[in-house]
């Protein structure tokens, strides 16, 4: 590289920085931007639900070499993480699947075969296993990492050509919680506003959410508008745990896991006994129930909270959690002029996440912190599309495209309809969720299961008993991704795939964003679009099934190009058919505008020149939402026209305290809790494979309580044992001012057999959501040894 | 020879002070600081291994708050990997490796 192209790289480096702050440098920007990279290309970042646009830069000769971020961009204007800086590292990694693999046998090797024969055992083992024990033998196990045009497909194949809906995704393991309580609450899924409300608030409640290494983007924003307004913006931290979220708060509550529902309705108690709810709102706009079907009055949800005087929830919150800290809290929220909560896994990973989801959107509801500039009651998503194709595209067991039940079969034929295949097609039962599907996967009840970017293997809750099912010869795994994972050595069929930025598609954001990833790169070998494997699948099970409405299910997409014409097919199709009218309404944002657009389109946006304007910027208020004005029932300027409440109205919850389903006891005296580091990515496949990020993190950690560490003899980095009712592992030792005493917090990343926490976790789930409760239960722990040495691992 | 840009948010009641810590570094050029206190800074380095010691090494200096990274180029250092000049000195254990922990 000659000096004065390396100097014009600087001079980039520098003005790109400049732009964001708005600085003037000396350079002139033409002369740096033109030698730097052959071209730039406009994206998402993949690596979690914020959102953040990025440029990829490629060279002449088409290899990935430069990263930036997208200035125009409103989720992160320009800014990011280095996980997302560093991920395009991958592309290009030796460990890339470059070939289809198959073997009969899961204690075989696998040998490379091509497509054509790939294709046909797929098509093979599924057709034969609907035809020899059902349609429900058959499954599909998705991610919140494909793109919507994947999932929407996928999910197509399996309720249209195999007449199941075992439909699910790794979503069910992270946001289901949050689903549940959005439709409960306010009558529809997903936030009202969105990050704007950040620069507009004065308080901030994040509870259960580490944003500042799980969402840093976001954390930088809402960082940067407490050190501007440091007097005026108060954010108050709720966690058992003290974590790098918790230095910019003005308050931490550490109160003991599991006591969360008697906090938050004590803060309710608080804010009626103070008289700071807003009656106005709650006459205009709110009702109070007990069941789905029993409504109450205030009087009967006030004398449900006499439970929760600030004083006897401190009793039952222990930590640091006093009644004076209680009623400051509830008092900074009611008061505000706009109160946002953040909230994450450690809300939604509950027995009773849907519960705890209802007693933040209780507040808000009480005190009118809704549809204002400011105020929002947003659940952060972990996942770049678990919003756009999971929930909104039906990649779930019991819900359809465009936030449909299955349940209901007027809404089962709208879709049928919309597909052109005969009514009473669709089965008329939701499937099973994430963990009765592995349940039947163990049992052998489900026979062919498709497994797509994603693994369970080490994902799931008390991984090693779903791992003994899935070892299981008479079933058949497909597993298509783009590295060798925990799943994968389970699998039968391994399909590679493109990823990111090899093909085209739309991720849906945690703000009801859609952006779309135009195709740049070619992929390595012979890794192709999951779009193109599934139609050319399901048109081979046509020919087994002997059935002219599984090839109808993707004739409109066959012998299509297969990166741009064929995934925006299936887009169009999506949006124009079964997005119309519903409240997820997107047929105005078409490849056409998502590609003009530096930050895309936040729905309902039902045509293209509103689309091009971004769309709908907060929901439900006239004025900024075209449906709050196009559904209006009244003259009020809020109108909750969501799916799932006829009535229209808020929902303010009663809801009790309830525990976790496994509490600590004489045997097993902790709390487990578990979660994200900064710079690693669920399962690491990916980020595990990026040397800088691997080496700042190499291995999991488990942190604990230095008057827990005395009590166990433990010091920092001692290899200590986590053990449980299911299983154990072994990990140094982090001795740290983070989780509360009594409890230990392990990171959940590594791929390492011994320090696979998720054989510890238990599998119990949300009655309601189906959501697993990783993030409590009882175990105990133990020095084994002092510090050792130890190897980072990827299968 | 990866160069990166970054804006580093500074406690401006100490900022001279941590102007004058990075100064120490050669591989770094700050560009200016606005009336917030955000430094535009590239860092140039011959490693992308030195890049992430050295940006964590600048986040532990009292006053600096934040280092947000907005741009990251690596073209050179992709080409010597790719054609076998460097070999990335980090490895994985890899399949086949044997419980190291658990005795």
């Amino acid at each position: 590289m000659s000096l004065s192209r390396r100097d014009f790289i600087k001079n980039t480096a520098a003005l790109t920085a400049a732009s964001y702050i708005g600085m003037s440098l000396p350079f002139v920007a033409g002369e740096a931007s033109a030698t730097d990279v052959a071209s730039w290309h406009r994206g998402t970042c993949r690596l979690c639900g914020t959102g953040c646009r990025v440029q990829l830069g490629i060279n002449s000769k088409g290899t990935p070499v430069a990263m930036r971020g997208e200035p125009k961009s409103r989720t992160n204007f320009g800014y990011l993480c280095m996980k997302g800086m560093m991920f395009y590292k991958i592309m290009n990694h030796p460990d890339r699947l470059k070939m289809p693999l198959y073997r009969e046998k899961k204690t075989d090797k696998f040998r490379e075969i091509s497509w054509d024969k790939a294709l046909d055992i797929a098509a093979q083992k599924f057709a034969e296993s609907k035809q020899k024990y059902g349609p429900n033998s058959t499954a599909y196990y998705g991610s919140g990492q494909c793109l919507t045009e994947e999932t929407y497909l996928f999910q197509k194949i399996m309720r249209a050509a195999l007449q199941t809906n075992n439909v699910e995704g790794n979503p069910r393991l992270c946001m289901a919680s949050a689903v549940g309580g959005y439709l409960t609450s306010f009558g529809a899924d997903e936030p009202i506003g969105g990050y704007a409300n950040i620069e507009k608030s004065s308080c901030m409640f994040l509870i259960g959410s580490n944003m500042a290494e799980a969402h840093p983007v976001i954390f930088r924003r809402v960082m940067r508008h407490k050190m501007n307004n440091k007097d005026k913006v108060k954010i108050i931290n709720a966690d058992p745990r003290i974590s790098a979220t918790s230095r910019i708060a003005d308050m931490h509550m550490q109160f003991k896991p599991g006591t969360d529902l008697a906090m938050l309705n004590a803060m309710a108690y608080t804010i009626i006994d103070e008289k700071l709810h807003d009656e106005q709102f709650i006459q205009d706009y709110a009702v109070f129930r007990q069941g789905k079907k029993v409504q109450v009055d205030m009087d009967t949800y006030w004398q449900s909270l006499q439970d929760y005087t600030p004083e006897k929830a401190a009793a039952i919150c222990g930590g640091n959690i006093t009644a004076q800290m209680i009623r400051e809290a509830a008092r900074m929220f009611a008061k505000s002029d706009g109160t946002m909560t953040f909230w994450c896994m450690g809300i939604n990973q509950r027995k009773r996440g849907v519960w705890a989801n209802n007693l933040i959107h209780n507040l808000h509801i009480l005190t009118g912190q809704l549809c204002k500039e400011g105020a929002d009651s947003f659940s952060l998503t972990g996942q770049p599309n678990a919003c756009g194709g999971v929930r909104e595209g039906g990649g779930l067991c019991h819900i359809l495209p465009g936030h449909r039940l299955v349940a209901k079969e007027k809404l089962r034929n709208q879709v049928e309809d919309a597909w052109g295949i005969p009514r009473g097609r669709i089965a008329p039962k939701p499937g099973a969720h994430t963990i009765k599907m592995f349940q039947q996967v163990n049992s052998a009840d489900i026979k062919a299961i498709w497994i797509n970017c994603t693994s369970p293997a080490q994902s799931l809750p008390n991984v090693d008993l779903y791992r003994k099912g899935m070892a299981r010869e008479d079933v058949f795994i497909v597993t298509s991704d783009i590295f060798p994972t925990k799943t994968t050595e389970l699998s039968n069929l391994v399909l590679p795939t493109a990823f990111h930025f090899e093909k085209t598609g739309v991720y849906g954001c945690t703000e009801r964003r859609s952006q779309i990833t135009p195709r740049a790169v070619v992929s390595p070998g012979e890794a192709r679009p999951e779009t193109w494997i599934a139609t050319e699948w399901c048109a081979r099970m046509a020919k087994y099934l002997n059935d002219p409405v599984v090839l109808q299910t993707v004739k409109p997409f066959l012998g299509k190009e297969m990166y741009v014409e064929q995934p925006e097919a299936i887009w169009d199709e999506y949006t124009q058919k079964l997005t119309k009218h519903r409240d997820n309404d997107l047929r105005g944002a078409t490849y056409k505008v998502l590609k003009q657009m530096a930050d895309g389109v936040q729905w309902p946006a039902a045509t293209e020149s509103y689309a091009l304007t971004g769309g709908t910027v907060m929901k439900f208020v006239k004025g900024s939402d075209p449906m709050a004005t196009s559904e209006s029932k009244d003259d009020k300027p809020f109108q909750f026209y969501g799916p799932a409440h006829a009535d229209r109205k808020l929902w303010v919850w009663v809801r009790p305290q309830a525990g976790a389903d496994e509490e600590p006891d004489a045997e097993w005296p902790m709390y487990l809790s578990t979660g994200r580091i900064i710079d690693h990515w669920h399962t690491t496949s990916m980020t595990g494979r990026i040397p800088e990020l691997m080496r700042a993190n190499p291995y999991s950690f488990v942190e604990i309580n230095p008057k827990d560490a005395l009590k166990h003899g433990i010091k920092p980095n001692d290899m200590v044992e986590i053990s449980s009712r299911r299983g154990k592992v072994t990990m140094p030792a982090k001795v740290m001012e983070g989780p509360i005493e009594g409890m230990v917090f392990a990171y959940w990343h590594d791929m390492h057999e011994d320090r696979m926490i998720n054989k510890v976790v238990k599998d119990s789930f949300d009655p309601g959501s189906k959501e697993p409760e990783f993030k409590i239960c009882a175990c105990r722990i133990k020095r084994v040894s002092g510090p050792k040495a130890l190897k980072p691992f990827v299968v | 020879m990866p160069i990166g840009g970054f804006v580093v948010v500074l406690d401006l009641s100490v900022s001279d002070e941590v102007l004058k810590q990075f100064s120490q570094f050669p591989q770094i050029d700050v560009h200016g600081v606005n009336e917030e206190g955000s430094a535009v800074v590239v860092i140039d380095t011959e490693t992308s291994d030195e890049m992430e010691q050295l940006t964590r090494q600048l986040q532990k200096i009292d006053g600096v708050l934040s280092l947000g990274v907005t741009y990251f180029h690596a073209e050179d250092e992709i080409e010597k990997i790719e054609s076998g000049e460097i070999k990335p000195s980090f490895s994985f254990g890899r399949k086949g490796e044997k419980s190291e922990n658990c005795s």
